[in-house]
Order: structure tokens, then C-alpha cells, then sequence
């Protein structure tokens, strides 16, 4: 760009330099030249600090590719900064230089994966189940692990139940084709109740003991019986009373799972409490919430756990008329993979899938009973696919 | 392009004493090189001894830059680079690919918005999976965790039509094809646009004929607004470098932007005016959810009219 | 933990005094900025900003306890296993042994039905003497629409309890474990919350009763929907209270008609579901709680306290506990009633309507059905 401004004005010759090379091949010139003018901003795309970035780029440092030969004493003299310094930033930028060094394998960028090996991956994935089978049968087997879902729905129909039960589902072992996994709960409004979480865990545990009586008579029938206590063992319960907290504790969770490994799923109930309030800034809020969103989702794939947002619901009007809509506005609708909205439907709770990449929309009803989330009582293949 | 020294082992007419000179001037790199008025410098180099050679050198660095600005190209060459390296690549979705006159164009980048929910990256894995399937290579950039490999295994079966014993070959051709890459954040981003730049450059024979960023706008938000201008800085770069991958390699770029709500309970695409001129082509979808079927408007496109519809299905 | 200094946390010196140079003191100062705008304020790369944050995140997080180990402290540490029992047996065993601790215990109602006298009931509760299935404690009670009534009070807790309160003298004690305060004006509110903050730890403070939350903001919430809510600093505040003190907090809050373009629709359910429309309509009363949709997620346990065809009714409409059930009631000298202590599980939405017929003073009166 620069230097189209330096010729637009002159003459077409200085000191018979003939300026215009029109013609050719368009295949051959192209290539060098291109590049060349890319490569001039390329220090800025770097993770590293405005006056850094400044002294390289004033000292003729403008690629990355020029940043691979020097040596780290000489550009420190330069630079004029520690060599220490010098070495950070040339590790910098080797990370955004490296071609991928591994012959073996067949992607083009470093850290990527084909869509085959993928597949091959998700299915030997094991989903949390809701424990509602219309219910995980929509979710195509229940809460995808490696995925972030979004739940919401109006106050008192069930969020925080479906919360505590993907907490305690997500411990059934594996012989009884669970995951065996421990549970975060992070608890934002206070609206977690212990004596719940323990009638939900009785239950799950006389649950357990039925199936092994059914499908494994004989076999194993001196098998301990798994206590309700050891369920509320494995649920580690996180309160929060601040968004700064919560930004925190999100910060952290990468730590803490990297120490308790078999934590399978996060719950944050809910997501939405302390953004609705304390905030005047809310071009701050949407920066704070979307960063927060891809904190979770690269939980979410590097670990394998599956992310459940609790999120509330605030009146939306749009297209002319005023609509239920889930909180925390129109660019966080896309900070979760999967969106399920409960809601009331007649009688009955419904849960209905209003986003996901794999899933079809669909709706299936779901009830709220003394042992936890169970399939609707009245139920007789009401599942529809709209 | 660097400092001059580094330019001193190619050429032998700059050397010490040149670049001496261009020191005096405060001239270190070539940038600094270049906002130099070129006549001033000429007649500094008058009052020196070995100016002749100081002259030469000057020269030299000229017709160093010149090899290093965009060639000069009549519309002719424009247009015979447009029919021999410019296709369209079919989305796969009929209406799609006739509103478009064909599908996406290599060279363009095409900037879905919309809504969520309203088919976005559906239609990426249309096109994604039609692409594997038929011409080549895919690279799919995942900032949503949306890609979904089960999804992807449906649409091409759908495609194919074939019987499911049939398929498995296709299959695995074109799932391998696709390779799917997460990123988090924006340094993130150009790290692996950058690699792939240099990787499209160094190996020959390998062709990438689709890349989707999906989506890039949840990579930029929380980079914009607030006081610095950095941020805006950075965003323009990842816009350069996709449309520089795009023409130069000749890929279809497609990304997508989600939408917020402006004024008066509009909605508007969350990269807003700045944004504006990076995508050459800029579609919008919505999806009526009584009926199930998602439409398609084309917002902006270099030659065809704003404003012009078409409704699809997903499989 | 959000006004930790970060000054003390250890943080490598360099980058410590850069954080203190660009007056990022506390954890909420740094975390209130993403990393790439810290990146651009301290001037360091990205790399060094990660560190620091991780290191401010992991000071700044709560710590955290599992659930067996909250459930046996809960078990040990508190009395009646963290509950105030009603002595409405059916309600207690409904939310498992009465209102809970550190909670927030929501009753919404119209006008008339009862509501002041289930407040006057539960404070008397509380002060009893632990061997009358009390507190023991102090109550603050802070009444906003003047309807505090002391001779009703005494009057609850002679017929309830005459054992206690025909004693020489009890009267007069358990009455002055009531503080009634009685602010103005949401600022006054606002203020005397602060002052509550302190003197629960110091007096024996063992429950909280707000009568009513909706009448502090109903002049100031008319003009259509604020992009923020007005009580929504109060939530924080008062949920905190709840907690950390662990003691029971009841609010009452009024009805109020629902005007024509409130919907309990989505937009997916709109245009494919006319049929649900209909139905809704059915059986939605026109009364809705006076405080919206953002408060009914803040409260813990909502309680609606209906009539319908002459007959009252309290219902646990929100509840993390107990199903959804109805109980018949009625107001007497010795304050709220239950008919029957087995109610009735109520089907679907149904359990959120506040119905209000046969009723004298009436704000919108329902057609018959």
C-alpha cells in the first residue's frame, strides 16, 4: 500500500529505471509478490505487547519469517531489551511459524483433526443421561460431554433439578453404561439444596440397585450397593456471590479439572445471576460474556467434560410483539453449542431443543418427581419433530 | 520487507557504506526506506564522494520494492485469472447454489449472518460435505464446538443417496477430507491461518478448496470496543490475511457473524461497519420455524443485486 | 474475595508493579477486564497476562466443599436440621421440615388473603424458646406498608400458644424480640438493609421478614420495562444476607393485572402452536406477582396464596423440594389454618395461577369458567 503511494505521484523513471512492467505471466509474478506485502504487518498478528511489537517492527523486524534466523543476543542488542525478554518473544513467534514437523500426520495444520477421526472419537462417547429417556432419546442419549449445553426456562420449572441430576447421573459407573465421572457444581443464585441433591441420590442408588438385580441376577450378587453419600462425595460445590468470582472460578476450573481428572461435567447455576445485575457497562458485559463463553468451550473440548449453563429467562420483544426469550441478550444465544428450552406446555414440562448443530429440533415431555427428573407419566410416544 | 542489512549479502551495491548513509538519514528498514522522499535523498548523496555509488545503491533498493508491490494487471488478465483458477464450488443445496449463480466462489469470502439458530453452520456442513465429497480438501475452524462429525456423516449420506453398505467408502473419503481445527481465541486464529498460509505455499500438488470459520465473530467480540485500538487493528488483520488466502490459493472462504440486537429491537450483524468491506459477498439468513425452511438474502455481492431471496430445506 | 488486593498475592514482582502502576489494585479491577484488554493496558504479551490472571483466578475462587461434607455440616452445626418449622404441618413436610435456612421465601398473594398473617405467625415462631420448637431468637421485620399490627401479634400468640404467652411477662418479651422497622422510600430501604447487615451477627438475629418487597418499587416500576432491573443490587444483597448468616428470610409481594401484551410464550412456540395458546389462556388467571419474571428467578421457594370459589389456598408454587401442592386454608384468631394436611398436587402451570374470587376487595375479578 505504501508503496503504490510512492509511485502514484512520480514519474515513471528515476535514473532510467523503467517503473511500469506491465504484461507477463499473471502465475510467475504473482507468487513473490504477494507475499512480500503480506508479510510486512505480520509482527502485529503476534500475542506480544504494543511496545514490543513497536521496537521489532522500528527495527525492521516486520515478518515472522526474519524473527527465525537471528540469534537472541543480537536481536537483544537491537532491541535494546533483556535478552530474556528477546527469548519470550522469539518463542512467540516460532509457535506461529512452526509447520507441522511430524510427518505422520495427514493434517494440514498442527493440532487439527479430520472430520473421520472425529467421528471415530464420538462414538465411543458416552452422553450423561437426564435419567428421562424421552428426553435423552431427543438429545440423541443425554448431555454430550465435549459440548457446552445451554438449559433455560421459566422460574420454577426445573433447572436446578435437571442440574442436580446430570450431577449425580454423571457418576453412575460404567458397568451400568454411565461414565463413572465426578461433578462441579457452581452454585451462583444459592438456590442449591443439599436435602435434594440427597433424596436425588437415594434414588439414583435404589435405581442402580434394581438394574443389577435385573440384568446381573446371580452374577454378582454380593456387590456393595453404592451409598448416597458416596454420590454426594464426588459433587464438588462451588459458591459464588460475585461475577468476579465467577470469571475466577471459570479461570481456575482448567486447573482444578487438570488435578481431579475425572470430573466428566461443570454446572452453573446459573450462568445468568450475577451479569443481570452490576452492570452499567454493557458493551463491558457482552466482552466479559463472550470471552467467558470461549473459556468454556475450550473446557469443554480439551477436557472432555460436558458444560451445563443454567441461564434464566426475561421477556424479549421482537417483531413487534413480546416474547419469552432466555437472558443475557442476542450474542450470547450463540456462546452455547446446544440450547434446550424448558417450558410449560398444557400440563405438562416440555423440553425443547432450539439449537444444536447435530440435533433436530424436537420436543419431548418430561416430569419433575420426588426421585428427580423421570419420564412424563402420562406419556405414550408424544415425541415431536417439528 | 525487513531491514536493510538484511538485504546486504544479496546485493553487493548495499553495503557498509550505504547503509551508513541510509543511518544517517534514519533510515533502517525499508519502510523507513520508502517514506523517504526518493529526490531529497538523491540530492543528500550529491555532497558526498561516492555518490555515484550511493545513487546506484538507491536505485538497487528501488527496484527491490518494485518486484514487491501488486503487479500491474489489466482487466483482460483479470478476467482470464477469474475463468481459469476462479470456480464455483456447489454447496450441495440447489436454490442456494442458483441464487449464487453457481455456489461459492473461490476467491471470494463469503460472510454468512444470522440469527442464532437460523442454519448457519448447517449450511456450512452443506457445503463442507459437498466440497469433501466431490472437489477436495476442507480446513473447518471451529470456535463454537459446533462441529459436529455425526452431523457431517448424515448430510453426505443424504447427498450420496447411495445404499448405507455403498457409502462407507465415500464416507471415509470425505470425512477425511474435512479436517476440523478449534480455536478459542483470535491469536489462536491467525496462528493457524498463518500455518496454513505457509504450508499452502511450501507443498505443491496439495489444494484446499474450502476454508469456514465458524464463527468468527465469537473470536472478535470480546476483542472489541472498550478504549484500545488494537483490537480493531487485529481484526482487520485476520480480514486481510483471509483475503489474501482466499485469491492467492484460490479457496472459497466462508464465515459466519452472528447477529445482535440494534436499535429499536432490530437485529443487526455483530461485526458491524469495519467489518463491512471484508466479505465480498454477505448473506443473510433466517428460518421460519413454523414451516421449517430457512431462507437465504443476499445482503451484498460484487455483481449481483442486494435483496434477491431464495428459501432451501436442510436434510 | 472480588476486593482482594493483588498486591498480595504473590505475584512476580515485575509484573506486580505494572498491575499497581496502571491502578489495577484489586482482583475485581483486573478480572473486570478481558486479557486482551489487559494485554493493551499493562503493556506485556499475552503469554505473561495469562499467567497472571491464572494465578489472580485461582487466589480469587471460592473454595470448595462436596456436598456430603455441606450436608453433615448442615446436620451437625444447625438446629431443627436448618428449618423453621410453620407448625402447618402439611407445608412443613412439604418443604421437608419448614422454611429453610439462607434462603429466600417468597409468598405472593393478593390483597386480604393472609399474607401479613402468615409474616406475624412465623416471627412469633421464631421467638419462642427452643423447647416450644422455636428459635429463640431476634426478628427484624421490616414493614413497608405500615401493617405491622403488635395487638394481632399478641393475639396470634395467645390463641397459638397460651401455654407460652399466659405466662407473667412472656407477652412482653417475645413481642420485644420484634423489631419493626419501617422504611419510606426504596432509599431508606436501601439503608436500613446496610445497618441489618451488621446487627443480624450481633443480635441473635434469626429470621428476616420484608413485608412487602413489591410495594418499595411499585410507584417507581410502572414506566415500562428498565433495561436493568431497580431491585436488582437488593437480590444480591439480601440473598447474601440470607446465606451467610444462615437465617430464613421471608418477603411477601402483592398481584397486580396482567396487561395485554405480557406473553408466557417463546417465539418457537408461537406460530406452530395455536392450539397451546388457547389452552394457556384457559387456565392463566389475569393476576400475576407484581415483581416480574427476574424476581421470580431470585426467590427460592415461591409460595401463592389463592382463593378460589370462597375457598383460600396456599400453594407451593416454587420449590426445589416438594411437588406441586395446594392446601386449603383459613385465617382464624390463631392466625393460618390448614384445612387438611395432605393437599392436593396440582397439574402443570396451573400451580403459578393466582386466582382471587370470592373475594371482597378485588383488583380484577375473573368471569366464571
Amino acid at each position: 500500500m505504501v508503496t503504490d503511494l510512492l509511485y502514484n505521484p512520480g514519474p515513471n523513471t528515476i535514473h532510467g529505471i523503467s517503473r511500469l512492467r506491465g504484461g507477463g505471466k499473471i502465475e510467475s509474478q504473482r507468487e513473490p509478490v504477494r507475499s512480500r506485502r503480506a508479510r510486512e504487518m505480520e509482527v502485529l498478528r503476534l500475542p506480544l505487547s504494543a511496545s514490543q511489537k513497536g521496537r521489532l517492527i522500528s527495527a525492521g523486524y516486520t515478518s515472522i519469517a526474519s524473527l527465525s534466523s537471528i540469534s537472541p543476543s543480537q536481536l537483544a542488542l537491537e532491541l535494546k531489551i533483556s535478552e530474556t525478554e528477546v527469548l519470550e518473544i522469539l518463542k512467540t513467534a516460532s509457535d506461529g511459524s512452526r509447520l507441522e514437523s511430524t510427518g505422520s500426520s495427514r493434517t494440514i495444520v498442527h493440532g487439527a483433526q479430520s472430520a473421520w477421526d472425529m467421528l471415530q472419537e464420538e462414538e465411543t462417547l458416552v452422553r450423561i443421561t437426564t435419567s428421562c429417556a424421552d428426553l435423552d432419546y431427543i438429545l440423541g442419549g443425554g448431555i454430550s460431554c465435549k459440548e457446552v449445553t445451554e438449559i433455560g426456562g421459566v422460574p420454577g420449572i426445573g433447572k436446578t433439578q435437571l442440574g442436580i441430576q446430570l450431577a449425580v447421573n454423571v457418576q453412575i459407573p460404567s458397568d451400568y453404561g454411565g461414565l463413572g465421572g465426578k461433578a462441579v457444581y457452581i452454585d451462583t443464585e444459592g438456590s442449591f439444596m443439599v436435602e435434594r441433591a440427597l433424596q436425588i441420590a437415594e434414588a439414583c442408588s435404589d435405581d442402580m440397585v434394581e438394574y443389577s438385580c435385573l440384568y446381573r441376577k446371580g452374577s454378582q450378587a454380593c456387590e456393595v450397593k453404592r451409598q448416597p453419600k458416596d454420590f454426594l462425595e464426588n459433587i464438588f460445590y462451588f459458591r459464588v456471590c460475585s461475577y468476579t468470582e465467577q470469571i475466577a472460578l471459570i479461570n481456575y476450573l482448567e486447573k482444578f479439572i487438570t488435578e481431579h481428572k475425572d470430573v466428566k461435567v461443570v454446572i452453573i447455576d446459573s450462568v445468568t445471576f450475577h451479569f443481570r445485575q452490576d452492570f452499567d457497562d454493557m458493551a463491558l458485559r457482552t466482552r466479559l460474556l463472550s470471552g467467558m463463553a470461549l473459556k468454556l468451550m475450550k473446557l469443554a473440548r480439551n477436557f472432555g467434560v460436558a458444560v451445563v449453563l443454567l441461564n434464566q429467562v426475561t421477556t424479549k420483544y421482537s417483531d413487534g410483539s413480546f416474547h419469552l426469550a432466555l437472558a443475557l441478550g442476542d450474542s450470547w444465544s450463540h456462546a452455547s453449542t446446544n440450547r434446550i428450552i424448558l417450558h410449560w406446555n398444557g400440563n405438562e414440562r416440555y423440553a425443547y431443543i432450539d439449537k444444536s448443530p447435530s440435533l433436530r429440533s424436537a420436543s419431548a415431555p418430561y416430569s419433575v418427581t420426588a426421585k428427580g427428573i423421570r419420564n412424563s407419566a402420562s406419556n405414550n410416544k408424544r415425541i415431536k419433530h417439528t | 520487507m525487513g531491514a536493510l542489512k538484511s538485504l546486504k549479502e544479496e546485493y553487493a551495491i548495499i553495503d557498509a557504506n550505504f547503509l551508513q548513509f541510509c543511518a544517517s538519514h534514519g533510515i533502517f528498514s525499508v519502510e523507513d526506506f520508502l517514506v523517504h522522499d526518493v529526490y531529497t535523498l538523491v540530492a543528500s548523496t550529491e555532497q558526498l564522494s561516492n555518490s555515484y555509488r550511493l545513487k546506484q545503491g538507491i536505485n538497487q533498493l528501488l527496484s527491490i520494492i518494485e518486484t514487491c508491490h501488486q503487479p500491474w494487471m489489466n482487466g483482460l488478465m483479470l478476467l482470464e485469472d477469474r475463468k481459469q483458477n476462479k470456480r464455483c464450488l456447489s454447496t450441495g443445496c440447489e436454490s442456494f447454489d442458483m441464487l449464487l449463480r453457481g455456489g461459492l466462489h473461490e476467491g471470494h469470502v463469503t460472510e454468512l449472518v444470522g440469527p442464532s439458530s437460523s442454519g448457519k453452520t448447517q449450511v456450512c456442513f452443506q457445503a463442507a460435505s459437498n466440497v469433501a465429497m466431490k472437489l477436495g480438501s476442507v480446513v473447518f475452524i471451529d470456535s463454537g464446538n459446533s462441529f459436529s462429525p455425526t452431523r457431517i456423516q448424515q448430510i453426505v449420506a443424504y447427498i450420496s443417496g447411495s445404499a448405507e453398505n455403498k457409502i462407507n467408502g465415500i464416507l471415509q473419503q470425505a470425512m477425511r477430507n474435512i479436517d476440523c481445527h478449534a480455536v478459542f481465541d483470535i491469536y489462536a486464529l491467525l496462528n493457524v491461518l498463518h500455518q496454513l498460509k505457509l504450508k499452502l505455499k511450501s507443498q505443491t500438488g496439495y489444494q484446499v478448496r474450502l476454508i469456514i470459520v465458524d464463527s468468527i465473530s465469537s473470536l472478535i467480540a470480546p476483542i472489541l470496543g472498550g478504549s484500545n485500538a488494537q483490537g480493531h487493528a487485529l481484526m482487520v488483520s485476520v480480514g486481510y490475511l483471509l483475503k489474501e488466502l482466499a485469491d492467492r490459493h484460490n479457496i472459497a472462504l466462508v464465515v459466519t457473524n452472528h447477529m445482535v440486537g440494534g436499535e429499536g429491537g432490530t437485529l443487526k450483524p455483530a461485526l458491524g461497519e469495519s467489518w463491512k468491506n471484508v466479505p465480498h459477498v454477505r448473506l443473510q439468513l433466517s428460518q421460519d420455524h413454523a414451516r421449517n425452511i430457512y431462507a437465504v438474502q443476499i445482503l451484498r455481492h460484487p455483481y449481483m443485486a442486494s435483496g434477491r431471496n431464495a428459501n432451501f430445506m436442510i436434510p | 474475595m472480588a476486593n482482594k488486593l493483588i498486591s498480595e498475592m504473590g505475584l512476580p514482582k515485575s509484573i506486580g508493579n505494572i498491575f499497581a502502576a496502571r491502578n489495577i489494585i484489586t482482583t475485581k479491577d483486573a478480572l473486570s477486564l478481558t486479557e486482551f484488554e489487559l494485554m493493551e493496558l499493562l503493556d506485556v504479551g499475552l503469554a505473561e497476562v495469562m499467567c497472571a490472571v491464572a494465578l489472580i483466578s485461582e487466589i480469587a475462587s471460592p473454595p470448595y466443599q462436596t456436598v456430603q461434607s455441606l450436608l453433615e455440616q448442615r446436620m451437625q452445626n444447625e438446629y431443627l436440621r436448618g428449618h423453621l418449622p410453620t407448625h402447618l404441618k402439611g407445608l412443613d413436610a412439604a418443604l421437608s421440615g419448614g422454611i429453610p435456612f439462607g434462603a429466600l421465601t417468597e409468598l405472593v398473594g393478593p390483597a386480604g388473603i393472609g399474607k401479613t398473617q402468615f409474616c406475624l405467625k412465623i416471627s412469633l415462631l421464631a421467638t419462642l424458646p427452643s423447647c416450644y420448637g422455636g428459635l429463640d431468637g431476634h426478628v427484624i421485620y421490616i414493614d413497608v406498608e405500615s401493617k405491622f399490627s403488635s395487638r394481632r401479634l399478641i393475639e396470634i400468640g395467645l390463641n397459638s400458644f397460651p401455654e407460652i404467652f399466659c405466662l407473667e411477662g412472656m407477652a412482653k418479651e417475645m413481642a420485644g424480640r420484634i423489631t419493626v422497622l419501617r422504611p419510606g422510600s426504596l432509599t431508606e430501604f436501601t439503608e436500613s438493609l446496610q445497618k441489618i447487615k451488621v446487627s443480624i451477627l450481633q443480635h441473635q438475629v434469626k429470621l428476616l421478614i420484608i413485608d412487602s418487597m413489591a410495594a418499595l418499587v411499585s410507584g417507581e416500576y410502572e414506566q415500562g420495562p428498565p433495561r436493568q432491573h431497580p431491585l436488582g443490587w437488593h437480590i444480591s444483597l439480601i440473598k447474601s444476607l440470607a446465606e451467610f448468616s444462615r437465617i430464613p428470610v421471608v418477603m411477601t409481594n402483592q398481584v397486580r393485572s396482567r396487561s395485554a401484551s405480557e406473553i408466557t410464550q417463546y417465539s418457537f412456540q408461537v406460530e406452530s402452536r395455536t392450539g397451546a395458546i388457547e389452552d394457556t389462556a384457559n387456565f392463566d388467571s389475569h393476576l400475576v406477582a407484581a415483581l416480574g419474571i427476574h424476581w421470580a428467578h431470585a426467590v427460592t421457594i415461591r409460595l401463592v396464596l389463592e382463593s378460589r370459589s370462597g375457598q383460600r389456598f396456599i400453594k407451593v408454587a416454587k420449590s426445589p423440594m416438594s411437588p406441586p401442592l395446594a392446601f386449603p386454608f383459613e385465617v382464624t384468631s390463631s392466625g393460618i389454618l390448614l384445612l387438611n394436611d395432605d393437599g392436593v398436587e396440582m397439574a402443570g402451570p396451573q400451580i403459578n395461577a393466582i386466582d382471587h374470587q370470592g373475594h371482597s376487595d378485588i383488583i380484577c375479578h375473573r368471569d366464571e369458567r
